[in-house]
């Protein structure tokens, strides 16, 4: 179950939100998108599954839990 | 390991995918993002019609970005896998051919959202394979992306 915004969270996000939509798409770009390296995940340069299912499991069982990647 | 993803390569990606006639939609929190969800991450996620016609296209415009793909990996995306990771060009990407949540592309790409010309999947359709993915960084983002789902319907 996902925990439930304050009242005050959702008033800064609707803040975030209003202050994003006055920026040009190229600016939101260009903030949004960061490059970190990811520990086993970037380790290759092509990975293909035949599932999401097998991709989930393979996320589960190789990635460290910190990534976020597991259920 | 590729610069991150600009604004520019988003261009590039729209400009060719449209040359060669690519059926794709940008999902995850690159397709909200795009949509003005004020969030980070890390690579574009594309969501591309899995019919042979639309693989075999989507294989000639990933070489002609800048992507080195071998045969062998060619032949992976042709026999129609769920999911590809791809780091072998200017940026990453990860080719999704059936997200968590949504049935069929012909649905998705019914309700996508065109924002300055990127296909974009409805926040609807974002939120829902989140919902379906449900792992621990989705459960994470997902009360601010519905804060944030409810806010574009009202601006509309």
């Amino acid at each position: 179950m996902d925990q439930q915004p304050t009242l005050s969270e959702r008033q800064q996000w609707l803040e975030e939100f209003e202050a994003a939509a006055r920026r040009p798409l190229a600016q939101r770009v260009k903030y949004a998108f960061i490059k970190t390296y990811k520990p086993v995940l970037d380790d290759a340069e092509f990975r293909a599954f035949d599932t999401m299912a097998d991709y989930r499991a393979w996320c589960e069982a190789n990635l460290p839990e910190w990534l976020g990647y597991g259920r | 390991m590729a610069a991150a993803f600009d604004y520019r390569q988003a261009e590039e990606i729209r400009d060719v995918f449209a040359r060669f006639g690519i059926r794709y939609l940008f999902i995850g929190k690159s397709g909200a993002i795009l949509l003005g969800f004020p969030d980070t991450t890390q690579d574009a996620d594309l969501f591309a019609d899995k019919s042979p016609e639309n693989c075999s296209a989507l294989i000639a415009a990933l070489r002609d970005l800048g992507f080195t793909l071998t045969d062998e990996q060619a032949s992976e995306i042709l026999r129609g896998k769920d999911f590809v990771q791809l780091k072998t060009g200017p940026f990453d990407l990860d080719l999704i051919f059936a997200p968590d949540g949504i049935e069929r592309f012909d649905d998705a790409w019914q309700r996508r959202v065109e924002v300055e010309h990127f296909p974009v999947c409805h926040p609807d359709d974002i939120i829902a394979s989140k919902e379906a993915a449900n792992r621990a960084k989705d459960r994470e983002s997902l009360p601010r992306l519905r804060a944030f789902r409810d806010y574009w319907k009202k601006r509309r």
